[in-house]
């Protein structure tokens, strides 16, 4: 929590100096709308993961057993492990080829406005149309290619393959949330004084050790704030699953968020919503941990 | 899965009152319906104005028909709209607690949460309820029953079987097998000549619980029997209980994996819609499909010849049965304002000429008794088992979603192993039961 405990420092010291009131009074309508959208629907949905209601008719109290039922579903849990693992690897796959990619365009390598405005393109396809696409390639092109080279682990389909299915999902997500995280690594280095680099030129820094010990230093905020958003972006993984392999093969690539919505379509939805329920807790347990994690680097900043 | 343990310690304050008010308005058009003025328009509403009905039917294929029909009831009955919901889910109406004047669905264990909580009304009361072939009546019985009430009547009834390639079958000098050994010897011929015996689309898991599973399963094992005793034993179903995943579908599953062996061997990346064209380009012999795959094949190629027969899992010839589904019925929903309308509307539909129409029109089967045979001749080898009610509700269809049996058959199918996702079934069925709040 270092952003907030930053800001609460400065509204301290600000407060001391006498805010303007009419500034509480801009949060007003965003705590209202906020809490009319958010809190109110989550502690709606919070309760109702104490019943059986399925949205209609008569409902009981059940008290904690749906969670005791979650905890011992071995599908759910498995969905747990899925997702966070994906997360994990995706969100370092990424991160290192958008920083790649993101310190290979700063440089003044020619087309690089053009070559930046391609790499965005991804990031405004929708996740469900990348996916379509991908599909395809992975279900006819990819097995036809490794046909005609004599590849054979890849001459069948990896969607149809229980071990490898959950590759196609970490890639098409990376490819669909690397230009964010460029967009972000490249204002990050053009931040970066100029004058750092040529004067570790003038001592003698090869170009590996100008990026250890300035870049990387130096938008390490950036890395931070781009691995909790990709994090929390991947644990959400929905769309780009149903387009690939609907959870499958079996239920080896079924996320948390899929087996949460499926309860809104099989009359399991009070028992889904202690499932939200404490993926909403998990999610914000990782956040606050990422967070905690790396306080020290962020504060150097 | 059964819903009847201590329940109901808490209510929603508002809807009790209104539930009550809603019951007496129900009981009094009952009784209106009891004197016999039904199909007639009640005093309160002759003096004109006019009544608006909504209409909820969401079948895709079939929505522009049921909007002629629905035009067709208002030029008979003036002073009555209907306007026509063709929303795709069906929960948020209940949800809100408006729902449709009367409903045209899929009978399944999604329409059956309505059935079981109530809020579908009774409608055996009504003259073409008699009218209402009862071994087709009773299979929604299967789903779920509300006491004292017949909520569905069903309209529409499909049935599938294995659609075939006659060409493939004619060239090959192929019988239509009627035993389980002459099905594999017709697989085996055609492996031989090197044609794709079956084709299956494995990325769309419905299609394998639809099929594969439903097929294999029902000319051996009764599933709504089974299932009913399943739902009678619920957490305590295991190894030794008196029936169980495990040891009744024990056979059938052998007959799936037999099948899933002459399956197209990309089978694990295909889609419905790559089965649809394969088939329709003669790219394979068989392929176990239910007859709304027909529209589509049909749109690959016109002319090609298909023909349906009931996948024979036994050596006896009698035993084999079609799988079927109550693809419509109609209902009326007790917090519906406009019970006399909605019944109106029901008879109309349920005119034999009108109900017998659609199910020719739209290679469906009419639930009245004395209905005329099916005049398409892809589903003509299906004829004489609906007409002795040869049939049975498919197995998966039992199956709530929470269990994602179409997963499960996916990676059975690759690895083989069958037993292990029997005995899973199992697992998750007694953890459904156990936890109470599902239904």
């Amino acid at each position: 929590m270092s952003g907030t405990t930053l800001y609460q420092k400065r509204r301290h010291t600000g407060a001391r100096r006498g805010v303007e009131p009419l500034y509480y009074l801009f949060l007003v309508p965003t705590l209202l709308v906020f809490t009319a959208f958010v809190v109110v629907p989550a502690l709606i949905g919070i309760f109702y993961s104490l019943t059986d209601y399925v949205r209609f008719g008569d409902w009981s109290f059940l008290g904690l057993s749906n969670y005791a039922a979650l905890f011992s579903d071995p599908r759910i849990l498995e969905s747990y492990g899925f997702t966070l693992g994906f997360a994990v690897v995706t969100v370092v796959v990424a991160q290192v080829i958008a920083l790649a990619l993101a310190v290979a365009l700063s440089r003044r390598i020619r087309f690089a406005t053009t070559l930046r405005t391609v790499f965005v393109i991804p990031m405004v396809v929708s996740g469900i149309v990348v996916a379509y696409v991908f599909n395809f390639l992975f279900s006819n092109s990819l097995p036809a290619i490794a046909t005609a080279v004599g590849f054979g682990p890849l001459e069948e389909s990896i969607l149809g393959n229980p071990d490898l299915a959950w590759l196609s999902i970490v890639i098409v997500s990376a490819w669909q949330t690397i230009p964010g995280a460029l967009l972000v690594y490249t204002a990050g280095l053009t931040s970066i004084p100029t004058d750092l680099y040529e004067a570790s030129a003038l001592d003698g820094a090869s170009p590996w050790r100008q990026f250890r010990s300035i870049t990387v230093p130096l938008v390490a905020g950036f890395i931070l704030i781009n691995t909790i958003l990709g994090v929390k972006g991947y644990l959400g993984v929905y769309d780009v699953i149903v387009g690939l392999t609907g959870g499958g093969p079996g239920t080896a690539t079924s996320s948390v968020a899929m087996t949460i919505f499926g309860g809104f379509t099989g009359g399991d939805y009070a028992y889904q919503m202690a499932n939200a329920t404490v993926f909403l807790v998990v999610t914000a347990l990782i956040s606050v941990a990422q967070i905690v994690a790396t306080r020290g680097r962020a504060v150097q900043l | 899965m059964e819903f009847d343990h201590g329940r109901c310690s808490v209510s929603p304050g508002s809807s009790r009152s209104v539930s009550v008010s809603r019951r007496s308005f129900l009981a009094g058009s009952a009784a209106l319906v009891a004197l016999g003025v039904t199909g007639c328009a009640s005093a309160s509403q002759a003096s004109g104005g006019g009544v608006a009905l909504r209409f909820y039917e969401q079948k895709q294929e079939v929505i522009a028909y049921f909007d002629e029909l629905l035009r067709r009831f208002e030029k008979s009955r003036p002073g009555i709209t209907v306007v026509h919901d063709s929303t795709v889910a069906i929960a948020p109406q209940f949800v809100r607690n408006e729902p449709a004047d009367v409903g045209c669905f899929n009978d399944n264990l999604e329409l059956a949460r309505y059935i079981k909580r109530g809020v579908l009304g009774d409608l055996s009361d009504l003259p073409s309820a008699r009218t209402v072939r009862t071994d087709i009546g009773e299979l929604t019985d299967q789903y779920a029953t509300y006491p004292g009430r017949t909520s569905v009547l069903p309209y529409s009834l499909a049935a599938a079987g294995v659609i075939y390639n006659k060409k493939i079958f004619a060239k090959h000098q192929l019988p239509v097998p009627e035993t389980w050994s002459q099905f594999v010897d017709v697989c085996d011929e055609l492996t031989k000549a090197g044609i794709t015996p079956v084709y299956a689309t494995d990325r769309d898991t419905w299609t394998l619980w639809q099929g594969l599973f439903d097929y294999s399963v029902g000319s051996l094992v009764a599933p709504g029997e089974f299932f009913h005793r399943m739902k009678e034993l619920g957490a305590d179903v295991g190894p030794d209980s008196e029936v169980s995943f495990e040891k009744d579908f024990a056979v059938p599953m052998e007959r799936a994996k037999t099948i899933s062996s002459y399956f197209n061997k990309d089978h694990a990346v295909r889609a419905y819609a790559d089965g649809n064209l394969a088939f329709g380009k003669g790219e394979a012999a068989m392929y176990l499909q239910g007859p709304w795959a027909l529209s589509q094949i049909a749109l690959v190629d016109p002319g090609l010849e298909i023909g349906t027969f009931p996948l024979p899992v036994s050596e006896n010839p009698d035993e084999r049965q079609a799988r079927v589904n109550i693809d419509l019925g109609l209902w009326i929903p007790t917090a519906s304002r406009r019970q006399d309308e909605a019944r109106e509307l029901v008879e109309f539909l349920m005119q034999p000429e009108i109900i017998n129409a659609y199910n020719n029109d739209n290679l469906a089967y009419s639930t009245l008794t004395d209905a005329p045979a099916q005049e398409d001749e892809r589903l003509a080898g299906l004829q004489d088992y609906v007409d002795r009610a040869a049939f049975y509700q498919g197995a998966g269809t039992f199956v709530p979603t929470s269990i994602p049996l179409g997963n499960y058959l996916q990676s059975a199918i690759r690895s083989g192993n069958f037993e292990g996702m029997l005995r899973q079934l199992d697992a998750d069925w007694r953890r459904l039961a156990g936890r109470g709040a599902t239904v």
